[in-house]
């Protein structure tokens, strides 16, 4: 075992602080709260861009899609240091993590063509419409129908809850084409399809972030379904696992309790439970960071990680609870704005549990995957 | 960073693993406190165990883990002060090592031929003679305790070598720790598995499936961070392994326990030779108050 960074993962990461510290404007610390505001998203575009340019917006995709085939590790040190400075990429994350690979995997040749180069690119911004207002957790559950005439599919449903539908060019959509679990197929729809509704649901983490998409309607030609109809169970198997481990938490966490703990000392109130209780959240954060490089290491020698992905994602749901409690207890102030990053730690950290998968549903994940208890009665 | 186990450290394990298979069951006659094999310590002392830190290949990140995966049977023997503390002292001091913390009964100090004295900031080693410590059979905490009743001579040790003998004791304690909480939560898991309420298994309501996954969740962060202290030697990540330890152990044994009903309070079930282990645990190092205030003082510094 070796807990250290090779020099070339040191120097990849010192490259990233240094194109970062280059690019991000001196009010950033302004336009980087919330997860999606407009001015985050606009930038986003800016800044997505000039990283494609420098090798730094999908080194670990293949060559031949715009990438250099660097390994996982460098993937997540990209994601670690993109996080800790409040996600300047906005949305792109998603293309980055999972979208593209997904297409790589499972797209048509003319899929492929379309939509991998833009991205790689970063010029264009996906959403992810799977969940509805009466399927969350209970994702399989899901209405929005596809139903197919000659060559399209007519779409009519709700979407709920998607990240930067606003600002979305395409969106991976989940839609009904029979029934059961079986029955759920995957279209790429344009946002500017006829049809299409999006209306921003105002929230605690945001302006901007979470929408309601509506689809009435809409025309989508067969030649935009991804996979085989049914498919969209397999294919989202394995992006949850790409997505479960895919924001490393735990680094933005960390920081944002080193800087509230910073502002505590200067102000000498860094005494008593502040310090057990910092102590904690900070040990909950090294946990999370750990365990979550275990599961890189393996991603980087191609073995399977399995339900510990939940173990990860479980571990880093603990550490953002920790600090965002740390934070609220010790620097009250933060929550009224007077601290936009720590305020921008809060708005992202309150979601850990629930968005892409909530806690509890890790739990039921590990304890019949990992712990291998009998299983719930149905 | 390569978070897989190397080859020599593989063969450390595979080793351990096979050593362990004696160990693997308690006898079904026993109905102690502690399960102490002075049979498992010969084997360990035999195979030179208990110098696998000092060899470069396999270092104290393989003395980490072979401390884990003998914390998990239901014998004990003093493994891991012996594995992690003593090979990072410059003096040679004889094995086992017990503990005696601001004068309270430790672990091992009946067999101890050294003693660490703990007195707040100082650090001392003593070698006990015949008539100066007592045994104490009736503890319920699973290892053989004892109280000093002699005054033996105690040599201070300087400021830093007091501080490496506190870092790998925190080293130390968080990776037997993560072996407990392996063992207790096994154990567990299996009872739950089996026991039937209510016309079926009671690893089948979620009210204790959820609470087991978070120990699991846990158990494995405990151990992560019991490698790293060990492999960085670092005071500060050996707090934190110790702090993470300490207070993840005092959840999961209340947890595996009322899980276990009361099979779980007799000692026909091998659960307590785990779970009262850890508790003995709990308070060394000035437990989570004072591993947060080395995690302040180390972690914090420069914050
Ligand atoms: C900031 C944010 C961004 C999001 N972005 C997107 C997006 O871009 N696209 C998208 O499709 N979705 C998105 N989501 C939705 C997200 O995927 C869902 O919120 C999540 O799957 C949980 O569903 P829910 O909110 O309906 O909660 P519910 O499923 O109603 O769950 C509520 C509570 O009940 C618990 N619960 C549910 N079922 C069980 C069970 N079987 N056992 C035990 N407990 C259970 C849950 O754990 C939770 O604690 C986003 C959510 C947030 C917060």
């Amino acid at each position: 075992m070796d807990f250290n960074w090779t020099e070339e993962q040191a120097a990849f990461r010192a490259q990233i602080r240094e194109v970062l510290a280059r690019t991000l404007p001196e009010n950033w610390e302004h336009i980087a709260h919330g997860p999606a505001s407009k001015e985050q998203t606009v930038f986003a575009k800016k800044i997505c861009a000039d990283l494609a340019e420098a090798g730094l917006l999908v080194p670990h995709w293949p060559s031949e899609w715009g990438g250099r085939d660097a390994d996982p590790w460098e993937a997540f040190i990209l994601a670690e240091e993109m996080w800790m400075a409040g996600e300047p990429r906005g949305g792109q994350y998603m293309n980055v993590n999972w979208i593209g690979p997904i297409l790589m995997l499972f797209g048509s040749e003319l899929q492929k063509e379309t939509h991998i180069m833009p991205m790689a690119k970063g010029q264009t911004l996906w959403c992810q419409g799977f969940s509805e207002p009466e399927s969350g957790s209970d994702l399989a559950s899901l209405r929005t129908r596809a139903v197919k005439n000659g060559d399209t599919y007519t779409i009519n449903g709700q979407k709920i809850w998607t990240s930067y539908a606003g600002d979305a060019d395409t969106c991976f959509l989940l839609a009904r084409t029979s029934d059961g679990k079986n029955g759920i197929s995957i279209f790429l729809v344009p946002m500017d399809t006829p049809g299409i509704t999006v209306r921003d649901i105002p929230s605690i983490i945001g302006e901007g972030d979470i929408h309601e998409v509506f689809f009435d309607d809409v025309q989508v030609h067969e030649k935009w379904r991804l996979g085989e109809e049914g498919q969209a169970w397999e294919i989202i198997g394995q992006v949850l696992s790409l997505e479960r481990v895919g924001i490393p938490r735990f680094s933005l966490a960390s920081k944002t309790l080193k800087d509230a703990v910073s502002l505590l000392k200067k102000e000498g109130r860094f005494t008593g439970a502040a310090i057990d209780q910092a102590a904690k959240a900070h040990a909950a954060c090294e946990a999370a960071r750990w365990y979550s490089y275990f599961i890189i290491d393996k991603r980087a020698k191609k073995i399977q990680a399995g339900p510990e992905a939940s173990v990860g994602r479980f571990s880093t749901v603990i550490c953002e609870r920790l600090v965002s409690e740390f934070v609220v207890e010790h620097v009250p102030e933060a929550i009224s704005g007077v601290h936009p990053m720590l305020l921008a730690h809060h708005q992202r950290g309150i979601v850990a549990g629930v968005a892409s998968g909530a806690a509890e549903i890790q739990l039921n994940i590990i304890a019949t995957q990992f712990l291998e208890l009998p299983r719930e009665p149905r | 960073m390569d978070l897989q186990l190397n080859e020599d450290q593989l063969a450390v394990a595979d080793a351990i693993d096979k050593l362990a298979e004696d160990f693997s069951s308690s006898p079904v006659d026993f109905h102690g406190f502690a399960l102490v094999s002075p049979e498992l310590d010969a084997a360990l002392e035999e195979g030179g165990y208990f110098e696998i830190a000092a060899v470069p290949e396999m270092g104290a990140v393989s003395a980490a883990a072979s401390t884990t995966r003998l914390a998990q049977l239901p014998y004990t023997a003093e493994v891991a002060l012996s594995m992690l503390v003593r090979p990072h002292l410059d003096i040679e001091l004889p094995r086992p090592f017990g503990v005696i913390e601001n004068g309270r009964p430790g672990r091992f100090v009946p067999q101890a031929k050294t003693l660490i004295i703990i007195d707040g900031d100082n650090v001392g080693i003593a070698h006990p003679q015949e008539g100066d410590v007592e045994a104490l059979p009736e503890s319920l905490f699973a290892y053989p305790m004892g109280k000093l009743v002699g005054t033996p001579e105690v040599k201070q040790l300087d400021a830093e070598t007091a501080k490496t003998v506190k870092t790998w004791m925190r080293v130390a304690l968080a990776a037997e720790v993560a072996g407990l909480m392996q063992a207790a939560l096994d154990s567990t898991v299996e009872h739950v598995s089996v026991r039937k309420q209510f016309g079926r298994p009671i690893g089948t309501f979620q009210a204790l499936r959820h609470r087991l996954a978070e120990c699991a969740v846990l158990t494995g962060g405990v151990r992560w961070l019991a490698l790293k202290a060990a492999f960085s030697g670092d005071a500060g990540d050996a707090a934190l392994a110790a702090l993470h330890a300490q207070d993840s152990a005092t959840r999961l044994i209340y947890d595996m326990h009322q899980m276990s009903g009361a099979m779980g309070m007799t000692l026909e079930m091998d659960l307590h030779l785990w779970t009262y282990r850890m508790k003995a645990l709990l308070s060394e190092l000035g437990g989570r108050g004072g591993q947060s205030q080395v995690v302040a003082d180390e972690c914090f510094a420069d914050a």
